[in-house]
């Protein structure tokens, strides 16, 4: 009976203000590395957060998340070309046209950013941090293989909870040589020799399937892989914005420019004779 | 694989055809009432970079539905100043969306960069304090701050820096940025006026040949000017947008703060 | 009733309207094959009365006319269609993409469904205004592979049917080989 009274019998707003761990947050400014997440007090949380956020099934939910996507990923006799467009929609709006899809884990692993950009940006940030960590504990660079694992067992771990995320790794080790990974948030891991991702995935898909061979030159690659993105933001709303380009090498990846689609397009129309279901007259 | 695919609702749903509608879940056969911790008090907020300053502005009406709470509510702090009147703080924040949450944003950060100060004896650089907004927004992934977020300040070169943020703590550095209820109404006249998006430069060319004009950062007279034109045009066409015009401009010798009247009605 | 099972392998989802004119359909089971064989007649009807066939442009109004028209009635065909024809006089060949809510489209190429996600961005590099038929069934060979690659489907071949001055004419296409993603 005792306990039973001392349970129910705690001032009622004894947690209000600052929770225990907001303190421990303020005493140690670093995040901490538990990853503890707040969580709305109702029974099934998830369920909250999908009435709140999820546009797709509810078009007038008060929070929009950054969404909409081209990303691409391949393998060839050189490396890997990674490429992406740059626009964030929330619904209809235009968020930005400027973001940056590819995450530079580190200067010999590229991670790239379809579904939630928060979701993306934060849990890439995490692997380059538990990439670091392997480095100095083992004394040697971290596989590709090993990288993928470690943010699909994470992403796993919060299945349901509603993370979005369908991102590709991309690096070359020496162990592996060039090594490519899928991993979404339902925790999915593929290793492959090309992938698309994101709502624009199946025009670039068509793009890159009709001509794609292991041993494409370097030139033909990125070629290949912005022409890809080209296509996919020509025929997706979602997806738009400047084409952000990278070749990963066995010494580290090189970035090879972030530009406009706009001029491309008209380039690509008006030199090849592409598009032409764009013309002048009515 | 949907939420992936989400924006194209074709491919979400099943069925053969391209016309089927995909399904929603109606809510019309079984209410519910539950805990709902949100709300929006509309209103706007707006950044803008220059070479050696940063300003943010924010309009001060709040609003519940169609009332008006107050006519006097400020978006706009400042963050890490040593008392109540913000004096010494070295980065601007202005939150927009629901007005708890931003205060209780705004006092987190603030209490995090103070904290940072005391026991690393040098300020948090804005590009930390970035990174650091970020990662506070994100850990409240699964019950998330319902504000957009900008963040500013000058960076370690003196440049102005401007961060932007969705709720949950995706973030972009950017020369400008408007958030809130009228960022449809402002940011592509921002995309014209500050990055002089579809503009071109006369008789460079015909056509495509034309050549585009280049942005270069503007003196900070002209975009004292376009903040204000922004939110006057955004009080004229916004019923959440007017009141009063709140902005902080932050340069090497610390934040002034500006106030301009905005219409009432 | 058995939901999703294969009835027919080798289903013609065309049907000629008068010499030089072939629509394609797809869409929901009954209304397809009504809604064209309907066309069809009234198609013919007009050639046997006029002595003249109605050329692709003027088809396709009429087709478009009457889609609209059911729309509007107590039940719509949900027809999706192609609609390909060589003008009689001018001899230049012309395509129509029409949906069942009767928009009306003229394209140098089209497709509906989802095909449109995996072809159209296919078409978009390799068609050009002055392909000839040897380029344009190369292009067509592209998209089949595609669809077979990527679609979680196996739509048990294809039917390929050339529309030109001369007329309609079926062409041989094997689709057998199974097409592997890299």
């Amino acid at each position: 009976m005792d306990s039973l009274v001392s349970t129910y019998s705690q001032p009622a707003f004894e947690d209000e203000g600052y929770a225990s761990d907001e303190l421990q947050e303020l005493i140690h400014t670093k995040p901490s590395s538990s990853l503890s997440f707040a969580l709305p007090p109702m029974p099934r949380p998830s369920a909250f957060l999908r009435a709140l956020t999820d546009d797709h099934a509810n078009p007038n939910c008060p929070i929009k998340l950054a969404h909409g996507t081209t990303t691409l990923a391949f393998r060839f006799q050189g490396g890997i070309i990674v490429a992406t467009d740059s626009r964030a929609t929330a619904g209809n709006w235009i968020a930005s046209q400027t973001v940056k899809k590819v995450i530079e884990i580190n200067n010999c692993l590229l991670g790239t950013m379809a579904g939630g950009a928060a979701d993306c940006q934060y849990w890439l940030a995490y692997l380059g941090m538990e990439c670091r960590l392997h480095e100095l504990r083992h004394k040697r660079r971290i596989s590709v293989a090993a990288a993928s694992k470690i943010l699909s067992n994470l992403v796993y771990s919060y299945k349901g909870m509603g993370l979005s995320m369908g991102t590709m790794c991309a690096g070359v080790t020496p162990q592996e040589g060039p090594a490519l990974y899928y991993i979404d948030s339902e925790g999915t891991r593929l290793a492959g020799n090309l992938f698309c991702v994101g709502s624009g995935q199946t025009f670039a898909y068509g793009v890159l399937d009709a001509e794609y061979h292991y041993n494409l030159t370097e030139e033909e690659a990125l070629e290949l892989g912005s022409r890809s993105i080209l296509a996919a933001t020509h025929r997706d709303a979602y997806s738009g914005g400047f084409i952000n380009l990278y070749h990963v090498k066995e010494d580290g990846w090189v970035k090879h420019g972030f530009r406009d689609t706009n001029p491309i397009f008209w380039k690509t129309k008006l030199e090849k004779g592409e598009f032409s279901n764009v013309t002048a007259n009515l | 694989m949907d939420s992936l695919l989400g924006s194209n609702p074709t491919l979400a749903s099943n069925p053969a055809y391209s016309f089927s509608k995909a399904p929603y879940n109606s809510a019309a056969d079984n209410k519910e009432h539950a805990f709902y911790p949100y709300t929006d008090n509309g209103g706007s907020t707006l950044g803008i970079t220059g070479e050696d300053f940063c300003i943010i502005a924010g309009d001060t009406r709040s609003t519940s539905g169609y009332s008006i709470n107050t006519r006097y509510s400020p978006k706009v702090f400042r963050i890490g100043g040593d008392d109540e009147t913000g004096e010494g703080a070295h980065i601007i924040l202005s939150v927009v969306g629901f007005a708890a949450d931003g205060t209780a944003l705004k006092e987190r950060l603030n209490a995090i960069v103070k904290m940072y100060k005391y026991q690393h004896g040098k300020k948090i650089s804005v590009k930390a304090c970035a990174q650091r907004l970020a990662t506070i927004l994100y850990g409240k992934r699964f019950f998330p701050y319902y504000v957009t977020a900008i963040l500013g300040g000058l960076d370690e070169d003196g440049k102005g820096a401007l961060y932007s943020y969705d709720p949950v703590g995706s973030y972009e550095r950017e020369q400008c940025r408007a958030a809130g209820a009228a960022a449809s109404l402002i940011m592509p006249f921002l995309d014209n006026q500050v990055n002089y998006k579809n503009q071109y430069l006369p008789g460079t060319g015909e056509g495509h040949d034309l050549e585009p004009r280049q942005a270069l950062p503007l003196p900070r007279h002209d975009v004292e000017q376009l903040v204000r034109d922004a939110f006057t045009s955004a009080t004229e066409r916004h019923i959440e947008v007017g009141d009063g015009l709140q902005m902080l401009v932050m340069t090497k010798n610390g934040i002034e703060e500006l106030y301009h009247p905005l219409k009432r009605d | 009733m058995r939901g999703a099972t294969i009835l027919k392998a080798s289903d013609d989802k065309t049907k000629q309207l008068n010499n030089h004119t072939l629509m394609a359909f797809s869409g929901e089971a009954g209304d397809t094959v009504q809604f064209a064989e309907l066309i069809q007649a009234y198609i013919q009807l007009y050639s046997m009365r006029n002595d003249t066939d109605l050329g692709p442009s003027a088809v396709a109004n009429f087709v478009r006319g009457e889609l609209a028209r059911s729309l509007r009635s107590r039940h719509p065909y949900t027809v999706n269609l192609l609609l390909g024809g060589v003008d009689p006089i001018t001899k230049q060949p012309h395509l129509y993409w029409l949906d069942y809510l009767a928009s009306l489209a003229p394209l140098p190429y089209a497709a509906h469904g989802y095909a449109q996600y995996y072809c159209l961005s296919i078409l978009d590099k390799h068609h050009h205004p002055d392909i000839d038929l040897e380029k344009g069934k190369k292009i067509l060979r592209m998209c089949t592979d595609e669809l077979q690659r990527r679609l979680p489907i196996d739509f048990k071949g294809m039917l390929v049917k050339i529309i030109d001055k001369d007329g309609i004419r079926e062409m041989e296409f094997d689709c057998s080989k199974q097409v592997l993603s890299a």
